[in-house]
């Protein structure tokens, strides 16, 4: 009996010690990214509240999009730096600014958006005007999450043609070095998504509108336009909304070429792109229209259909509009009382006698 | 019949001058008149920043019923994904499940309901998303008691089957709700009967008197248990209030529900760190003690979380 006990008591550490070594196996495979097992609550979606404050609150991550994100390999707690015990105290909100763990591979220094900040901070949306005075309303200009939402891949497919997606012949080659599917998917991903625009002209003009298509924020800071309706207005415009890819959108004419969009300039600076000097530049961009003339660059790309922005434009349009609704209303309804009487032939309003 | 064809003919010729007219009314005049209105807008907006220095304040309803209703399209190229917009959200949500139309709860309490015990309050409102309110809240005794429940459309609030196999983790478009026995007959708990009484007292509120507008509430809340279920009344092996296996749950499924994991997470641990074995040493476990012991006296409820292991 004693015998039998002091076997099972054997057997019982064996199988402690394979239980947690298969727990562990099944639980890397399964969370693979997801090291703090965070997506134990967090997938479900109805994990939320309301505040104190009456905003809305979702706590909820959704797995698939997440790992199609550029920060697919971060962690959570990677951003979430304060969150180590569940349930959590209230959270810090996120610092867009913080090193995180990955090592920027040209300088093999620990990746942080700093420079980023530090270029939106010497922009025309700075807080704070070039003497170092806060600006009016400087609450209006737009901090990180104003413009990005967690930045999802867009993959290019290079093999025969270029088109969207991931090409599973260019993985083939990959394969042959790379042993890790995980490692080449998001190589592939990142790289193919930065050799082309990561939204949508239609998504970027979207953006842009939530501050400059508002009549507010356009008003209180004296803005000549709303920025995006005039955009839609133009040739330009009216293809990005059928999501065209290859027509300009806001930043390739206000980013100067080489920067980034958090370096973008007034249009009254020299430097910006938009700087009345340097606007045929942008036109006659290789990718655009190389062989235009700098005058091609003068016309008003902003013109609203607006009687106190644009007199001379909105008259010119207003006589055109008029010309073609009086026009051709009429003539629809002349057709349309035609095809009444060839259906009603003998029909008759009845005279009063 | 070659005259009838004709007659179509000119009928569909008809709606299609109509047509026409609609359209060409549209980027002519009314492109006119939306431009005046805009320019309206514009003047409004200056004329208010000169009566008030700063941004009219939002309301809550704005803020988070409207604000939140935005739909915003992603165009990856290869896909569009297409998901609701909250302001300053940084995670994409991606799917939509939608309000729920039967729950006579809702209309007063709110899709998100609970917010009293700061700790648990996300996980409730997780629950509340795929599991009525009465499947907590109401504890059927004796002969009401049938220990049946079944899944309902949240859209149309008709019974359907478990969508569990079907769908991820919590994402179901449907919900969980009890049955009771009612003369001998089962019947789903959020009767046409309640939920036509629930809907005449909202209607009518603003014309009752505090005693029958008191009254009213009573009847409506007259199912409701003092104490609501715990968490451990679901997640524990041996007698889990939920006929897990009944609503469709495979067996991985309820094992997960049922697995140290989440079992141990809500009955052995106060402060459970996860994965504990990744953050040795932590020791900010008797701040959460103390914490959860304010919680006790103010709530007057005991919290799901009991056992310091």
């Amino acid at each position: 009996m004693k015998r039998a006990g002091q076997v099972f008591r054997k057997n019982l550490n064996f199988i402690i010690v394979l239980i947690c070594v298969l727990l562990f196996a099944f639980a890397s495979s399964v969370f693979a990214a997801d090291i703090g097992n965070c997506l134990l609550c967090h997938k479900y979606p109805g994990i939320s509240r309301v505040d104190e404050n009456g905003d809305l609150k979702l706590f909820y991550v959704n797995e698939d999009i997440f790992n199609n994100s550029v920060h697919a390999k971060v962690n959570c707690e990677g951003c979430h730096t304060d969150i180590k015990k569940v349930p959590h105290d209230p959270a810090k909100k996120v610092d867009c600014l913080i090193e995180c763990h990955i090592m920027e591979p040209s300088t093999e220094k620990k990746f942080s958006h700093k420079d980023a900040d530090f270029f939106l901070a010497n922009s025309v949306h700075s807080k704070k005007e070039k003497d170092g005075n806060p600006k009016k309303f400087a609450e209006d200009m737009p901090t990180c999450k104003d413009c990005h939402d967690n930045p999802l891949y867009r993959p290019l497919s290079f093999f025969k043609k270029v088109r969207y997606g991931v090409s599973e012949a260019s993985l083939g080659r990959c394969r042959v070095c790379h042993k890790k599917d995980e490692f080449i998917y998001r190589f592939y991903n990142h790289v193919t998504t930065r050799l082309h625009k990561s939204r949508n002209p239609l998504n970027i003009a979207e953006v842009c509108a939530r501050c400059h298509n508002d009549p507010e924020i356009v008003a209180r800071h004296n803005l000549s336009t709303k920025a995006v309706y005039s955009y839609g207005e133009t040739f330009h415009g009216k293809a990005a909304r059928f999501l065209d890819e290859r027509i300009p959108d806001c930043l390739d004419c206000h980013v100067r070429q080489g920067e980034s969009v958090h370096q973008m300039m007034s249009h009254e600076d020299p430097l910006s792109s938009t700087y009345k000097d340097n606007r045929s530049n942008i036109c006659t961009n290789m990718d655009c229209h190389p062989s235009a003339s700098p005058k091609f660059a003068t016309y008003s790309v902003h013109a609203e259909f607006n009687k106190t922005q644009s007199p001379v434009q909105y008259y010119f349009t207003f006589f055109f509009i008029v010309l073609t609704g009086g026009t051709l209303l009429p003539l629809m309804g002349i057709i349309f009382l035609d095809c009444i009487r060839r259906l009603f032939p003998h029909a008759v309003i009845k005279r009063r006698k | 019949m070659k005259s009838m064809l004709m007659k179509v003919y000119i009928l569909g010729f008809a709606a299609l001058s109509i047509f026409f007219m609609i359209i060409i009314w549209k980027v002519t005049f009314a492109h006119v008149i939306e431009e005046s209105h805009d320019r309206q807008e514009v003047l409004e907006a200056l004329q208010a920043d000169k009566e008030k220095d700063e941004a009219p304040v939002k309301t809550t309803f704005q803020k988070i019923i409207l604000d939140s209703e935005q739909t915003v399209k992603h165009y990856l190229g290869y896909k569009v994904l297409e998901e609701k917009r909250i302001e300053g959200h940084f995670h994409h949500i991606g799917i939509d499940i939608g309000p729920d139309k039967r729950s006579y709860c809702v209309n007063c309490h709110g899709d998100m309901p609970h917010d009293q015990i700061k700790d648990l309050r996300a996980f409730l409102n997780m629950h509340a998303f795929f599991v009525s309110c009465q499947t907590c809240h109401v504890k059927l005794e004796g002969k009401e008691k049938t220990g049946e429940f079944r899944w309902y459309d949240r859209r149309t609030g008709v019974i359907i089957p478990s969508p569990v196999a079907f769908e991820e983790p919590g994402t179901y478009k449907s919900k969980i709700i009890p049955f009771e026995r009612v003369n001998g007959q089962l019947i789903r708990i959020d009767s046409d009967e309640r939920i036509s009484f629930a809907s005449e007292f909202r209607q009518s509120k603003d014309t009752l008197s505090e005693a029958q507008s008191s009254k009213a509430k009573k009847i409506i809340h007259k199912i409701v248990s003092k104490q609501p279920h715990l968490c451990e009344d679901c997640h524990n092996s041996k007698d889990p209030v939920l006929p897990l296996d009944k609503l469709g749950y495979p067996k991985e499924r309820i094992d997960s529900i049922l697995s140290t994991e989440v079992v141990g997470l809500i009955k052995n641990y106060t402060q459970f760190y996860m994965p504990r074995m990744l953050h040795p040493g932590d020791k900010s476990g008797q701040e959460r003690e103390q914490n959860r012991k304010k919680n006790l006296k103010k709530n007057k409820k005991p919290l799901t979380i009991t056992k310091i292991n």
